[in-house]
C-alpha cells in the first residue's frame, strides 16, 4: 500500500481536475476529452483496441528483443578494441538521431506493409541506448579485478562472461529501461505508416475527430510501456539483488 | 483571452478603418495551388492584415478555429459537420472546390471499369477514417483487397506495384504518375455519390454570434478578399505560384503551373465559393447514416454565403 499510494495521488487529482474542467465547459471536449469519455471509448471499442494492443505489444516486444540482442552484441564488439570502437561508434550514433518519421515510408518499401515494418521501426528507435549503455558498462570494469583475472590466466572470453558482462549489468539494464519506452514509440510510429495496431487506431480516430478514442489508444500504449519497464525492473531486481547498491537499500 | 483579443482586433479594424486587423488563416497543407487564391487575395485592399499559417499532414485546423488559435482555417465539408456535432461551432464561408477532387488512382493497365473493381484485388492505400472510405467499405467490403494507410502524396509504392491503388487528389498524384511514365486511371470519389465541399474557408460561429455587427463586417471583408484572390488566381496563377514556390520549394515550378490548370474545373462556378443548402443537407444525411454524427442537423447552420 505504501508503495502504491504516492503514484496514485497525482493520478486521482489530475483525473478529477480534467474531468471537472471538461464537464464545466471550461475546456471544450473536442480539445481534451473527459477521462470518463476515454473510459467509455475503452469499453465501447474494447475488441478493436484489444486486437490493436496485441499487435502493438508483439511488434514492440520483438523490436525491443532484437535491439537488446543486437545492441549488446554490437557493444561487445566495439569494446573489444579501441580501433574498432573509433571506426564504428560514430555510426551507432546514427541510430539515435535518425528521424524515424522521415524514413518510415522507406521501411514500407523495404519490408512491405505490416508487422516487419513496425518491428524495424521499433528496433531502429530503441537500439542506441542499449549500445551506448552496454559499451560504457563493458569499459568500466574494475581494473583491479581485470588484473586479477589476467593473473589467473583467464581467456578474454572467460573474462567477458565471468567478469565484464556481469559488472556491466547495471548500465545495461539502464539502457534497456530507456530502450523499452522508445520501442513502444517506434512501434506506434511504424504503425502510422505500416498500418496496424494502436498506431492505426490513433490515425483513424484522429481523422474522425474522436479525441476520446485517440486518448484511449495512447493510454494503452503507455500501459504497454509501463509493462515493459516493469519487466526490466523485475530482471534488475533478480540479477542485481545480491551485489549492487541500487537494488539493495530500502 | 483570445476571444477578447480577436474582438479587440476586429474593433480596431473597423473603428479606425485604415488600420488593418491581424488575422490568422490556418491551412491544412503546405502552400500549393489548392490554396492559390488565398495567397493571391488582396487582403490589404479590404483593410485586413492576414497571416497565413501553412500546415502539414493532420494539422487540426477545425480544432484550431474552435480553440481560437486561428480566426480562419481551411477545412473540408465533412470535417466541419462532424466538428459541429461534437460541439465545435465552426461555420463554412467559402468553398474553393465545388466538387470533391478526391479520387482513387489505379494503373490503367489493369483495365478496371469501376471503383468497385478496385476493391476486388491488390492493395488499396487510403485514409480509413475518412467518410468516403467507410462508404466504400459498406458498399463493397474490404475483404478482398488489402487496405493500407495512405502514404500522402508519395507515389513510390504505386509506381512499383501494378496492383497498388491509391487515394489521390485528381489534379495532383495522377499527374506525377504520368510524369513517371505510368499510365493511370482515376475514379473520382464523387462517383459513389459522396461529394462534400473541400478546401473550405471556415470561421468560428461563436465569434459571429457574440458580436454580429463587427465580426460580420470583418468576415465579409475576408470573404470578399478571398473571392477576389481566387478570381485573380484563376485568371493568372503565375505570380502567386512563384510566391508559393518560394515558400514550398519541394514542389517544382512546373508542377505548380500544371496543378493550377488541372484544378480549374473543380473550382469555377457562377459565384466563386458559394454553397447550397441542398449539398450540405445531402452531406449531413450521408454522415448521419454512416454514424459519424449522432443525428442530422439543420444544413443552414453549417454555412454562410457572404
Amino acid at each position: 500500500m505504501k508503495k502504491f499510494l504516492p503514484p496514485l495521488i497525482p493520478l486521482v487529482v489530475i483525473t478529477l481536475a480534467v474531468e471537472s474542467s471538461v464537464r464545466s465547459g471550461f475546456v471544450p471536449s473536442y480539445l481534451v476529452p473527459a477521462p470518463s469519455a476515454v473510459l467509455r471509448a475503452l469499453i465501447n471499442s474494447r475488441d478493436e483496441l484489444a486486437a490493436a494492443m496485441a499487435k502493438t505489444s508483439a511488434a514492440a516486444l520483438l523490436g525491443f528483443a532484437l535491439s537488446t540482442l543486437t545492441g549488446i552484441a554490437i557493444a561487445v564488439l566495439l569494446s573489444s578494441s579501441r580501433a574498432i570502437q573509433r571506426a564504428f561508434y560514430p555510426y551507432a550514433v546514427f541510430f539515435q538521431t535518425v528521424p524515424i518519421i522521415a524514413i518510415a515510408p522507406l521501411l514500407v518499401i523495404w519490408f512491405g506493409y505490416g508487422m516487419k515494418t513496425v518491428i524495424a521501426s521499433a528496433f531502429i528507435v530503441s537500439i542506441f541506448p542499449v549500445i551506448a549503455n552496454t559499451l560504457t558498462g563493458l569499459l568500466s570494469t574494475d581494473p583491479a579485478l581485470r588484473d586479477l583475472f589476467r593473473l589467473y590466466g583467464a581467456s578474454p572470453a572467460v573474462t567477458l562472461v565471468k567478469l565484464r558482462f556481469p559488472a556491466a549489468l547495471p548500465q545495461i539494464l539502464t539502457g534497456l529501461r530507456v530502450a523499452s519506452g522508445l520501442a513502444v514509440i517506434g512501434a506506434i510510429v511504424g504503425e502510422f505508416i505500416g498500418g496496424q495496431g494502436l498506431g492505426s487506431v490513433v490515425d483513424v480516430a484522429r481523422t474522425q475527430q474522436r479525441v476520446d478514442k485517440v486518448f484511449a489508444a495512447v493510454l494503452l500504449a503507455s500501459v504497454l510501456g509501463l509493462a515493459l519497464f516493469g519487466l526490466i525492473n523485475l530482471i534488475s531486481a533478480v540479477t542485481l539483488r545480491r551485489w549492487h547498491a541500487s537494488e539493495q537499500a530500502s | 483571452m483570445h476571444r477578447r483579443s480577436f474582438l479587440a482586433a476586429c474593433g480596431a479594424a473597423l473603428t479606425a478603418c485604415s488600420k488593418a486587423a491581424k488575422i490568422r488563416l490556418a491551412l491544412n497543407w503546405k502552400p500549393d495551388p489548392q490554396f492559390g487564391g488565398f495567397y493571391a487575395a488582396p487582403y490589404q485592399k479590404h483593410g485586413l492584415d492576414v497571416e497565413i499559417l501553412p500546415g502539414g499532414a493532420g494539422t487540426p485546423t477545425v480544432q484550431m478555429i474552435g480553440a481560437g488559435s486561428a480566426e480562419f482555417g481551411i477545412v473540408s465539408g465533412d470535417e466541419l459537420v462532424v466538428a459541429r456535432s461534437r460541439g465545435n461551432d465552426v461555420v463554412a464561408l467559402f468553398a474553393v472546390f465545388q466538387n470533391c477532387p478526391q479520387g482513387i488512382m489505379v494503373h490503367a493497365s489493369r483495365h478496371l471499369a469501376s471503383i468497385g473493381d478496385v476493391l476486388k484485388e491488390g492493395t488499396l492505400a487510403l485514409q480509413r477514417g475518412l467518410p468516403y472510405a467507410r462508404i466504400l467499405e459498406k458498399k463493397y467490403g474490404f475483404d478482398r483487397v488489402k487496405v493500407v494507410p495512405s502514404p500522402g502524396g508519395d507515389i513510390s509504392a504505386f509506381l512499383r506495384d501494378e496492383k497498388f491503388a491509391q487515394q489521390c487528389f485528381v489534379m495532383s498524384e495522377p499527374l506525377q504518375a504520368r510524369h513517371a511514365g505510368v499510365d493511370v486511371k482515376v475514379f473520382p470519389v464523387a462517383d459513389i455519390g459522396y461529394n462534400p465541399y473541400t478546401t473550405v474557408l471556415a470561421t468560428s460561429g461563436a465569434q459571429l454570434k457574440s458580436d454580429p455587427d463587427r465580426t460580420l463586417a470583418l468576415t465579409a471583408a475576408m470573404v470578399a478578399a478571398v473571392r477576389g484572390g481566387w478570381r485573380a488566381y484563376l485568371n493568372d496563377p503565375v505570380p502567386t505560384n512563384t510566391k508559393m514556390h518560394d515558400l514550398n520549394p519541394s514542389m517544382d515550378a512546373a508542377a505548380f503551373a500544371e496543378v493550377a490548370e488541372a484544378q480549374k474545373p473543380f473550382i469555377e462556378t457562377a459565384e466563386l465559393g458559394n454553397m447550397t443548402t441542398e449539398r450540405w443537407t445531402t452531406l449531413i444525411g450521408q454522415l448521419a447514416e454512416l454514424g459519424d454524427i449522432p443525428r442530422a442537423m439543420p444544413a443552414q447552420e453549417c454555412f454562410r454565403n457572404l
